[in-house]
C-alpha cells in the first residue's frame, strides 16, 4: 500500500535535519585535524557539491511525479542493477544511523551520563525509531515540523550564547592543498544530505513554484552549520581538535554560565531532538531500501532486520569509536562518493536521456 | 365491521409488555363504538391525557370516526398514524396509542413527560462571561437549545436508535451545505453499525465512533454547552446528541480544541492568546515536571544551579526512599487524595483536603519520609494538570510514564518518550482531520484560532482542517 505523502514544508524540515547530520558534534574537530581552520572552507565546498544534487532531484520529481525511485531505476537501468544500488543505499543509511548514534553516544557519555549504563541510550532510541518507521514518513515528518522551531531556536541560541565568550578570527589558509582536499574526501560520507529525498521521491508532494522552498531551507541549514564551524574555530583556535562536541562546546565559558545555571542544557536538548530525528529519517530510509530489495517482506520484518543489524553493529562499534572511525576511513569516502555524487550523476543521465527521447518524439 | 377487538388487542400489548406495573389503559364506549387508550403511566403527562383526550371524548356528542378523533376531539399537536408493529415502540417512547373498533388506523399521541432539570450552567465548563446554559439529560430540551441558536433550515437532525434493550435515540445534527457529507455518512454508518444492548450515556457512543478505540487519547470532542456545540456546527462539524446524556459529542476532533475554552471567545483576543500559552505551558509542566526533576536529580545534577542542588542535597539527606520511589510515593499520595475528594460528600471533602495538605504533606516532610522539593514538584504538576481539565485523565497516565522514563533513562529517555508521543499523536486522525492540526501538519489558515488567536472579525473562513463544504463564513 502506498504511504501517505508529505508536503513541501515537511520535506524542507527533513532536509534541515539531514544537513545537521554528523556535522554538529564531532565533524568540526575531525576536519580540523586535517585542514586546520580551513576546514571551514572545505565544508563550504562540500555544501556546494551537495546543493548541485538538489536541482537533479527536483527535475527527476517533475519528470516522474508519482513514480518510486526503484521503479524509475528499474525501468531506466535494470532491475538487478537497481537492487544493487538499493543494497548500497541500505548499507549507506545503516552506517549513517550508526555514525549519528555513535557520535551522540560519545557526547552523552562524556557530558551527561559519564559512567552510567551505556545501554540506556539504545533502550531509549530503538522504540522511537521502530515506531517512526511503522507510522511512516508523514507521521515523523509532522513531528519534526512541529518541533522545528524548538530545534532551530536551540541551535541559534547555542550560536548566540557563544558570542558572549572570547572569540578571535581563526587562522585561515594555513593548510596545504593536499590536507585541504584530503579533508574534503575523507568526510564526504558525512554529507550527501539530499539522498534521502530520492528514496522518498514518490512520497513528496511538490506543487509548481514550491521548489524554491527546498533551496531556502537548504541554505538556512548550511548557513547554520557554517556558522557553527566558524564560531567553533574562532573560539578554540588551535585546540579545536580537542573538543569533540562542537555545538555543546561553543557554549562553555559563556559569561552567562554561572549566573543562571549551565547553559549547555540548551545544546543537550537540541542535540537529543536532532539525533532522534536523524535516526528516524535514516532508519526509515534503510527499511524502505530493504522493502524494495525484498518486496515480499512487510514493514515489521524490515524493522526486525534493522534492529538485528543495528544491534550487532552497536555491540561491535559503540564504545569503541576509534574502531568505527579507523575502519570506516578506508571505505566510507568511497561509499559517500558513490551514493552522494555518482548516484545523482546516474539520475542526471536518466533525465537527459528522457529529455532527448522526448525531443526526438516532438521533432 | 369491526377492525380491532380492542380489549383483545390491549391484552396482547399488556402481555408483550410483561404486564408491567406502569402499564395503563382506558376504554371509552359510545353505542357500539369502543375506543381504547394504551400508555405507560410512568412516562406520560396524565393531566394532559385527561384534558386533551379523555375529557373531549366524553363531551363529544356526534358519531365517532378516525377523522373526527384526529381533527376535532384530540387536543394535541403531535399526533400521527402508526403501523400495528410500532405500537410497543411508541408506547415505550411515552406516547398514548388510540385503538378503535371502527378503524384499522392506529393513532399515536405524544404526551411524554420525563423528569427533567433546567438547563443550568454545567459544572465542568463554567464561564466568567457568556451564556450559562448547559445541556441536560432530556434530548428534546437539548435540541431546543440548539434550535434556538441556529434558526436556519440547514440544520439537519437525523434520529437513529441504538441499543437492543434501551432503544436510545441518537440524533445527528449538522448544517447542510457546511458539514462535510463524507463525515456525516461515516458517522451515520458507524452509529448504525453499533451492536450493543444499551446506551447509558454518550460515552458509550463515543467508544464506537473512535477510529482507534484502544487509544489513550479520545478522538471525539464533547461539550455540555449549547453555545460551544453551535459554534462547532458552524465550523462544519457533526454533533451527536444522545438521549439521557447532557454531553453532546462532536466530530471531527483535534487536540487543539482542549486548549480552547468558551471564555476565549468572549474576551479580548490578546488575553485569550496569553491564556492559551499558559495552558500549553501548564500541560507541558504537568507532563514532564516530575520526570525531569527525577532525571536531573539522578543523572544530570550538574545542570542544576548550584544553590538549588545544595537545597536538594540538604533536604533529601536521610530519606528512606530513593528519589524515584519518593516521587512515585508522593504522586500516588496526591492521586489517592484526588480520588477520595471526588467521591466523598462535600462536607467531608474539606476535611480530606486539610488532612491531605497539612497532615500528610507537612508531617511527611517533618517525619523525613518525603522532601519539600519533591512535594512541590508533584504538586505543581498536579495543579498544572487542571489548566486543561479535559486532558487530565490522559495526562495522568502520561505523567507516570514520564516519571518512569525520567527515573530510569534520564533526559534522553524523556525526550525519546516525548518524540514517541508526538509521533503517535501524528498518526491519529479524527475522521480525516489530523489530530495535531493546525500545527502538525501546519495549516496556516487555521492558525487564527490556534494558540495565538485573532479577533473574530478576522476569522472569515471555517477551519480548513475539518474540510467543510463551504469555506467562507459569510
Amino acid at each position: 500500500m502506498k504511504e501517505q505523502c508529505i508536503n513541501i514544508r515537511q520535506a524542507c524540515v527533513l532536509i534541515l535535519m539531514c544537513i545537521f547530520t554528523n556535522k554538529i558534534l564531532l565533524l568540526p574537530s575531525l576536519m580540523f585535524e586535517e585542514a586546520k581552520a580551513d576546514a571551514f572552507f572545505a565544508v563550504i565546498v562540500l555544501f556546494l557539491l551537495d546543493i548541485v544534487v538538489l536541482p537533479i532531484f527536483i527535475k527527476l520529481k517533475t519528470m516522474y511525479p508519482d513514480k518510486r525511485l526503484f521503479e524509475i531505476l528499474s525501468k531506466k537501468i535494470s532491475p538487478i542493477l537497481t537492487k544493487f544500488i538499493y543494497c548500497v543505499f541500505a548499507v549507506y543509511f545503516m552506517f549513517k544511523c550508526l555514525l549519528v548514534f555513535s557520535i551522540t553516544y560519545v557526547y552523552f557519555k562524556q557530558q551527561i551520563y559519564q559512567d552510567e549504563i551505556i545501554w540506556l541510550i539504545l533502550i531509549s532510541g530503538i522504540p522511537v525509531i521502530n515506531h517512526a518507521i511503522m507510522s511512516g514518513v508523514r507521521a515523523f515528518s509532522r513531528t519534526i515540523e512541529l518541533l522545528k522551531w524548538a530545534v532551530l531556536i536551540g541551535f541559534v541560541s547555542c550560536l548566540a550564547f557563544s558570542l558572549f565568550t572570547d572569540l578571535s578570527m581563526p587562522f585561515f589558509f594555513v593548510s596545504t592543498s593536499g590536507e585541504f582536499f584530503s579533508s574534503i574526501f575523507n568526510h564526504i560520507f558525512s554529507f550527501g544530505d539530499y539522498i534521502f529525498l530520492f528514496v522518498v521521491i514518490d512520497r513528496i508532494e511538490i506543487k509548481k513554484g514550491q521548489e524554491k522552498q527546498l533551496y531556502i531551507s537548504s541554505i538556512i541549514g548550511m548557513l547554520l552549520v557554517g556558522m557553527l564551524f566558524f564560531l567553533f574555530y574562532a573560539k578554540y583556535q588551535v585546540t579545536a581538535f580537542m573538543h569533540n562536541n562542537a555545538l555543546a562546546d561553543i557554549l562553555v565559558f559563556s559569561v552567562q554560565f554561572n549566573a543562571i545555571g549551565r547553559l549547555d542544557i540548551i545544546a543537550m536538548l537540541t542535540i537529543m531532538f536532532i539525533t532522534l530525528f536523524q535516526l528516524e529519517i535514516y532508519s526509515y530510509a534503510f527499511c524502505d531500501c530493504v522493502l524494495n530489495i525484498f518486496p515480499k517482506l512487510n514493514k515489521i520484518f524490515s524493522i526486525v532486520v534493522f534492529d538485528i543489524i543495528f544491534g550487532i553493529l552497536y555491540y561491535v562499534f559503540i564504545g569503541k569509536y576509534e574502531i568505527l572511525v579507523g575502519s570506516s576511513q578506508f571505505w566510507s569516502p568511497w561509499l559517500g562518493l558513490f551514493v552522494n555524487y555518482l548516484f545523482p550523476i546516474v539520475c542526471l543521465i536518466i533525465i537527459l536521456l528522457a529529455r532527448r527521447k522526448k525531443n526526438e518524439k516532438t521533432d | 365491521m369491526s377492525f380491532f377487538n380492542v380489549s383483545k388487542k390491549i391484552k396482547e400489548i399488556k402481555t408483550t409488555l410483561n404486564e408491567s406495573s406502569d402499564f395503563a389503559y382506558r376504554f371509552y364506549k359510545k353505542d357500539k363504538q369502543i375506543i381504547g387508550l394504551v400508555y405507560l403511566k410512568s412516562i406520560i403527562d396524565q393531566n394532559l391525557l385527561s384534558n386533551a383526550i379523555y375529557f373531549p371524548l366524553q363531551t363529544f356528542e356526534e358519531k365517532l370516526s378516525i377523522k373526527t378523533l384526529k381533527e376535532k376531539i384530540i387536543k394535541c399537536a403531535d399526533l400521527k398514524s402508526i403501523k400495528e408493529e410500532d405500537i410497543i415502540k411508541e408506547i415505550l417512547d411515552g406516547r398514548v396509542i388510540v385503538i378503535t373498533n371502527f378503524s384499522k388506523e392506529l393513532i399515536s399521541i405524544d404526551l411524554y413527560k420525563f423528569p427533567t432539570r433546567a438547563p443550568t450552567e454545567p459544572p465542568t465548563s463554567p464561564v466568567i462571561q457568556g451564556p450559562r446554559e448547559g445541556f441536560v439529560e432530556d434530548m428534546q430540551t437539548n435540541i431546543t437549545l440548539l434550535r434556538r441558536r441556529l434558526k436556519t433550515e440547514n440544520l439537519v437532525l437525523t434520529t437513529l436508535r441504538v441499543g437492543s434493550q434501551t432503544q436510545t435515540k441518537v440524533v445527528l445534527a449538522y448544517l447542510k451545505g457546511i458539514a462535510n457529507k463524507k463525515i456525516v455518512d461515516q458517522v451515520t454508518k458507524k452509529i448504525k453499525e453499533i451492536k450493543i444492548d444499551g446506551i447509558i450515556d454518550s460515552y458509550y457512543v463515543l467508544s464506537f465512533l473512535q477510529n482507534r478505540p484502544n487509544s489513550l487519547f479520545r478522538q471525539i470532542g464533547n461539550t455540555e454547552k449549547p453555545d460551544i456545540a453551535t459554534s462547532k456546527l458552524l465550523e462544519g462539524k457533526v454533533a451527536i446528541i444522545v438521549d439521557n446524556s447532557p454531553i453532546v459529542l462532536t466530530v471531527p476532533f483535534i487536540l487543539m480544541e482542549d486548549l480552547q475554552n468558551s471564555n476565549d471567545y468572549y474576551t479580548n483576543h490578546h488575553y485569550s492568546s496569553l491564556v492559551r500559552v499558559i495552558r500549553l505551558f501548564g500541560l507541558l509542566i504537568a507532563l514532564v515536571a516530575p520526570g525531569a526533576y527525577l532525571a536531573m536529580q539522578i543523572y544530570h545534577y550538574n545542570i542544576l544551579p548550584l544553590n538549588f542542588l545544595i537545597t536538594i542535597a540538604d533536604t533529601t539527606q536521610g530519606l528512606p526512599f530513593t528519589p524515584f520511589l519518593e516521587i512515585l510515593f508522593i504522586f500516588l499520595l496526591f492521586q489517592i487524595l484526588y480520588e477520595v475528594s471526588l467521591r466523598l460528600p462535600s462536607y467531608l471533602g474539606l476535611a480530606t483536603s486539610v488532612v491531605g495538605a497539612l497532615i500528610l504533606g507537612d508531617t511527611g516532610v517533618k517525619a523525613g519520609l518525603i522532601s519539600p522539593p519533591g512535594v512541590i514538584i508533584v504538586a505543581l504538576s498536579k495543579i498544572a494538570l487542571y489548566t486543561i481539565p479535559e486532558q487530565s485523565s490522559q495526562v495522568t497516565v502520561l505523567q507516570i510514564i514520564f516519571i518512569i522514563l525520567g527515573g530510569s533513562l534520564g533526559l534522553v529517555g524523556m525526550i525519546a518518550g516525548f518524540v514517541y508521543l508526538l509521533n503517535y499523536l501524528n498518526t491519529i486522525d479524527s475522521y480525516g482531520t489530523p489530530y495535531l492540526a493546525p500545527y502538525g501538519p501546519r495549516i496556516p489558515q487555521d492558525l487564527k484560532d490556534g494558540i495565538f488567536t485573532k479577533p473574530i472579525t478576522q476569522m472569515k473562513e471555517r477551519p480548513k482542517s475539518f474540510s467543510p463544504q463551504k469555506k467562507e463564513k459569510t
